[in-house]
């Protein structure tokens, strides 16, 4: 650095800061913004990680459907369904085209006699209380991340909730 | 008065009043809270070495963190810097493999993987960093960190957050501080960088 000595002596360090330092670190900003970027989905996925943590919630499974009826099901164009697991409660949901960019979904809880039900993204929240049976039913669903949030009946909060991973609708 | 506006508008302030409205039971808040702040978080953490997939855990470990413990912080204000030090304490501790500090993984008996993470070798994706990029490579490590970091912040804020990053007084804020300096006089004697 000697060889920089007269240069430093032109930009000292003990002078307030001006605007060609604002110049230089807005520059910086936007380098490492280029060179080494916040993942797309981080946000989102620090966003939902949280609402986890206070819920509290028990999560449950997807489960992975035989390869066999998911071919049968990509035939039938558009119609998917999905069913997950956890020690409590087995849901099950059937995502459908509902117009050109939102979705339908059918969903049942079991047991789910009327228990509420939410649909989370991030930018959306819905909610709904199934029927005497665990049916439910959510329309004009935006495409996107989604979870479910199941909870018992009667507002029994002894029972904690039952959160789904994340799916794409 | 225009220095109390701008510093109604720091990084630091603005995270302080959606903590703040957090604290209050708005638990939209945090959502906004996570999306103010996790670049900053984010380049604090990548600057300590780590790769990218630990870096996503440092950072939701640290979140998570807050949640747990956001009625034990004295000042809501202070949100910033809190998660400041708390993701580099955890960004430290990963790398060196040492256990986590969220108490699930107690007992757990993966203590990591105990080597050093391999460093993200960072490559310049556009041509008009070049010439930057070549001088802030060649600053010691300590002021790559300390400038990293304060590149996402806002004026009012650098003494404090310089600070956070266990920096000495006078590192930057509000005089240019030795970094900096070390920074513009190398670029003022690049005749490829222009202001």
């Amino acid at each position: 650095m000697s060889q920089h000595a007269a240069n430093e002596q032109d930009v000292p360090a003990d002078q307030p800061l001006d605007a060609k330092d604002g110049h230089v670190l807005a520059r910086m900003a936007l380098m490492y913004d280029r060179m080494d970027p916040v993942p797309s989905d981080l946000v989102e996925r620090l966003q939902f990680a949280l609402t986890l943590d206070a819920l509290k919630a028990e999560l449950a499974e997807l489960q992975l459907m035989p390869a066999e009826a998911m071919a049968r099901s990509a035939g039938t164009d558009a119609v998917k369904t999905l069913t997950f697991t956890s020690d409590t409660i087995t849901t099950m949901i059937t995502i459908a085209a509902d117009g050109p960019d939102r979705v339908r979904i059918d969903g049942w809880a079991a047991p789910g006699g009327g228990v509420t039900v939410e649909l989370r993204q991030v930018a959306t929240k819905m909610h709904t209380q199934a029927d005497a049976d665990g049916r439910f039913v959510f329309d004009d669903v935006p495409h996107g991340m989604t979870r479910f949030v199941v909870r018992a009946a009667g507002g029994d909060d002894l029972r904690q909730p039952v959160i789904t991973p994340a799916v794409e609708l | 008065m225009i220095n109390a506006e701008a510093e109604e508008r720091t990084l630091a302030f603005r995270a302080g009043a959606a903590f703040e409205r957090y604290r209050e039971g708005e638990s939209d808040a945090m959502g906004e809270l996570v999306a103010l702040l996790t670049p900053i978080l984010w380049h604090t953490v990548r600057a300590q070495r780590l790769d990218i997939a630990s870096a996503e855990d440092v950072l939701q470990t640290s979140w998570m963190a807050l949640v747990k413990h956001a009625n034990a912080i004295a000042d809501p204000r202070s949100v910033l810097q809190w998660l400041i030090v708390t993701s580099r304490r955890e960004a430290w501790r990963v790398s060196r493999g040492e256990q986590r500090m969220m108490p699930q993984d107690l007992g757990d008996e993966d203590l990591g993987s105990g080597g050093q993470p391999a460093l993200e070798e960072l490559v310049v994706r556009d041509a008009t960093d070049e010439v930057l990029w070549r001088h802030v490579a060649e600053l010691p490590e300590r002021c790559r960190q300390l400038l990293r970091v304060i590149a996402f912040a806002d004026r009012p804020d650098y003494a404090e957050l310089a600070r956070s990053l266990g920096m000495p007084m006078g590192s930057i804020g509000p005089t240019r501080g030795r970094c900096l300096a070390k920074l513009r006089s190398a670029l003022a004697t690049d005749s490829q960088w222009e202001m």
